[in-house]
C-alpha cells in the first residue's frame, strides 16, 4: 500500500504517451519538456495521469496520449469511463521544463506543451488547480488518488514538495 | 523500424569505431588507460525510454548533427554526476568529491564532451565518406532520463514512435570513471547512413 514514505516505493509509472487512471499511486519519472497532465476527481476520489510529450498532433489518431491536443479529451473519457463526472474533475499539470537554452522560441517544446495543455483544458472548462511548470530542471511526479489526491514533486536538485 | 541482423551489426562497427576514437580523447586527456565496452545498438519504443534512463543526475552535453546528412539527429555524451566530478577532479588535480557540481566542471565537462564527439563523428564521418559535424554543444545537469526526453521529444517530431538509441560505454577504471556516448538518428538519416555503410561492404553495386 502506498504510505507516506511513498518516495522510495514504486508505483505504475507512465511513459511518453501513455497514461492510466484509477485509485492508487501513479508515478511518471524523469519529466523534461514533457508534461504530466493530471486529473484529480474530488468526489470519487479518482485520478487519472497521462504524459504528454508534444503540443500539436495534427491530426494524428495514433498514441492519442503523446500529444497535448488528444490527451485531454482521451483522459476526460477515461475518467468519466470510471463513473467520473466532468463537473468533479480538477486539473493539474507538472512539467514542461525548458532544460537546453539553445531550443528557444519554437523549439521550447515545454511551454508550448503547457500553452496548448491550458488552451484545451480551458475550452472543456477544466480548472487548472495547480501547476508546477516551466523552470530549467527536471522533475519526478507522484500522485495519490486515494489520499485527497495528493501530488508530490522531486525536482534534479534533489528539492521535493506537495503541490 | 526493423534493423535487421547485418544492419545491426554494421552500426555496431560504426560506433566501434566512433567510439574508440573518442576513448582514445579522453584517454589523452586523462592521461590513462580508458576501457570500452561493445557499442549496443537498440530500437526502443518511445513509452520505454524510462528502462534505459533514470533519474540520476548526470551531466549530458548534447550536440546536433549537422553536415551533409542533416537534420541527422543528435548525439550525447552522458556522464553520472560523480563520474563527472571525478573528471574534473582528475584534469585540475583536485581530490575533493563530496561537494556539489560548479561552474569549472560545467566548463569542463562540456570541453570534454566536445572533444570526445567530434573525435566520434569524425572517425564516423571518414568511414562514411560524408562530412558530419558537431553543432556548438549544449549543456544540462539534470536528471537523465528528463533530458533525453527532451531530447526525443525533438527528434522525433511527433510521427515517430521509436527511437534508435546507439550507446558505448566509456571506463577509466584508474578513477572509476564512467561515460556513455548515446546518438539519437533521425529515421530517415539513419536509412542514409545504412546505405552508405552498405556501400562500403558490397562496392560493387
Amino acid at each position: 500500500m502506498d504510505n507516506q514514505n511513498a518516495d522510495h516505493s514504486k508505483g505504475v509509472n507512465v511513459g511518453i504517451g501513455e497514461y492510466k487512471t484509477g485509485i492508487s499511486k501513479i508515478s511518471s519519472i524523469g519529466l523534461g519538456s514533457c508534461v504530466a497532465f493530471i486529473l484529480y476527481d474530488r468526489k470519487l476520489k479518482t485520478g487519472g495521469l497521462v504524459h504528454v510529450m508534444l503540443p500539436d498532433s495534427n491530426g494524428k489518431t495514433e498514441r492519442p496520449g503523446k500529444f497535448a491536443d488528444t490527451a485531454v479529451p482521451l483522459l476526460i473519457c477515461e475518467m468519466e469511463k470510471r463513473g467520473s463526472s466532468r463537473r468533479n474533475l480538477s486539473a493539474h499539470l507538472v512539467g514542461g521544463a525548458s532544460m537546453f537554452q539553445q531550443f528557444k522560441g519554437n523549439l521550447d517544446i515545454g511551454n508550448r506543451n503547457i500553452c496548448a495543455l491550458k488552451e484545451y483544458l480551458n475550452e472543456l472548462r477544466i480548472p487548472i488547480e495547480s501547476e508546477d511548470t516551466g523552470g530549467t530542471s527536471g522533475r519526478t511526479v507522484y500522485f495519490f488518488p486515494e489520499d485527497e489526491g495528493k501530488i508530490a514533486v522531486r525536482r534534479a536538485d534533489g528539492k521535493c514538495y506537495e503541490l | 523500424m526493423d534493423l535487421n541482423d547485418q544492419q545491426l551489426d554494421m552500426l555496431k562497427e560504426m560506433g566501434n569505431i566512433g567510439a574508440s576514437h573518442a576513448a582514445t580523447s579522453l584517454s589523452q586527456m586523462l592521461m590513462c588507460e580508458i576501457e570500452m565496452t561493445v557499442p549496443e545498438v537498440s530500437v526502443i519504443d518511445i513509452s520505454q525510454v524510462n528502462k534505459y534512463f533514470g533519474e540520476e543526475v548526470s551531466a549530458m552535453v548534447v550536440f546536433e548533427i549537422q553536415g551533409e546528412i542533416q537534420p541527422a539527429g543528435y548525439i550525447v555524451c552522458h556522464v553520472p554526476k560523480l563520474s563527472a566530478i571525478r573528471l574534473t577532479n582528475t584534469m585540475l588535480g583536485s581530490t575533493d568529491e563530496d561537494r556539489d557540481f560548479n561552474e569549472m566542471d560545467e566548463s569542463a565537462i562540456t570541453e570534454i564532451g566536445n572533444i570526445m564527439i567530434s573525435h566520434f563523428l569524425d572517425a564516423t564521418a571518414e568511414l562514411l565518406g560524408v562530412v558530419m559535424l558537431p553543432s556548438p554543444p549544449m549543456v544540462a545537469i539534470d536528471m537523465a532520463l528528463a533530458a533525453f526526453e527532451n531530447i526525443i521529444a525533438q527528434v522525433t517530431s511527433g510521427d515517430i514512435n521509436e527511437i534508435i538509441l546507439f550507446s558505448t560505454e566509456l571506463k577509466s577504471t584508474n578513477n572509476d570513471i564512467k561515460s556513455t556516448i548515446v546518438m539519437l538518428p533521425k529515421e530517415e538519416n539513419l536509412k542514409q547512413i545504412l546505405v552508405l555503410l552498405n556501400n562500403l561492404i558490397n562496392p560493387e553495386i
